[in-house]
């Protein structure tokens, strides 16, 4: 007879969808401001910026 | 209720997981590699589907180090592959990540057990990737990093290889995105692609990405793999 926990280990199987978890939507982004980037590159105690190209802005008018 | 729980547990381990191999990438210690997975039986039901998602990322010190790889690791990792093979109608990363395993297997000599044992290992189709964006294209790729591997030669990796400035575009958008997942692996194929413009400061760009992201061992496992790259003997 199985042991609670082989039966338990078997249902969380049966629940996974591996396939779902394998072929990930991209999930929503967060973008972040240009300069903010900069400021947390230089508190990282580098010299080296990273460069990215500048946020787009609406146009005025 | 339970689906949750059983995500959680998922994701855990998976976690589990990346934590020894960064271990193992940083110390060369194969033990650490193995460590979650010591003492689990090749049963283990959510362990074996943690290691499927993880993947061949899995033996990367094996890989990259020509670290022995645990008995424990190795079982678990052959009855991943036989256990949860690619549907029919599976998406291309399903199908890819599925391959991969199967080719880190035979990689270290052991090739998959059970009914993939007489598999002839065939490449799957890369078409998908042809007429991708670039967003796209670096999701994909992200997805599919544990194939960045030096000297690897594979239709994503040829994908790949024809289009560095638009993976390069996608690691900014990435990391402008604040999605370090996608960044780390990005900035893995980048490191292995010729044509990758100056201008994006990779290095920087991968120590801003640990900076931000690299407590997730699914990013820093990423990132050891990319610092490892360059070193690293073509296979």
């Amino acid at each position: 007879m199985p042991s609670e926990d082989k039966v338990l280990e078997e249902v969380r199987t049966e629940n996974i969808d591996i396939e779902a978890v394998l072929d990930p939507v991209e999930p929503d982004g967060v973008f972040r401001d240009s300069r903010e980037c900069a400021a947390l590159a230089l508190q990282a105690g580098t010299t080296k910026l990273l460069l990215s190209p500048p946020t787009p802005r609406p146009k005025k008018g | 209720m339970e689906q949750s729980s059983t995500s959680a547990l998922l994701q855990g381990t998976v976690l589990d997981l990346a934590s020894d191999v960064v271990s193992a990438l940083r110390s060369g210690d194969h033990v650490r590699a193995g460590g979650t997975l010591a003492g689990v039986s090749a049963g283990g039901g959510v362990a074996r589907a943690a290691v499927r998602v993880l993947g061949a990322d899995l033996l990367l010190p094996a890989t990259l180090l020509g670290c022995e790889p645990v008995p424990d690791q190795l079982t678990v990792f052959q009855d991943a592959v036989a256990a949860h093979p690619p549907r029919d109608d599976a998406a291309p990363t399903v199908v890819w990540s599925h391959w991969a395993m199967i080719r880190a297997l035979r990689r270290l000599g052991r090739p998959p057990t059970g009914p993939l044992a007489d598999d002839a290992g065939a490449e799957p189709d890369a078409r998908w990737l042809d007429d991708a964006g670039w967003q796209y294209l670096t999701h994909q790729l992200a997805v599919l990093a544990p194939l960045a591997l030096p000297g690897e030669e594979c239709a994503v990796m040829r994908a790949a290889r024809r289009r560095p400035v638009d993976v390069a575009r996608g690691f900014v958008r990435a990391v402008r995105r604040r999605d370090w997942q996608q960044a780390a692996g990005a900035g893995r194929w980048l490191t292995l692609l010729d044509g990758v413009p100056a201008t994006l400061g990779l290095e920087a760009g991968l120590d801003f990405v640990r900076l931000m992201g690299g407590s997730d061992p699914r990013v820093a496992l990423q990132l050891e793999a990319a610092r490892l790259m360059p070193a690293g003997v073509p296979l």
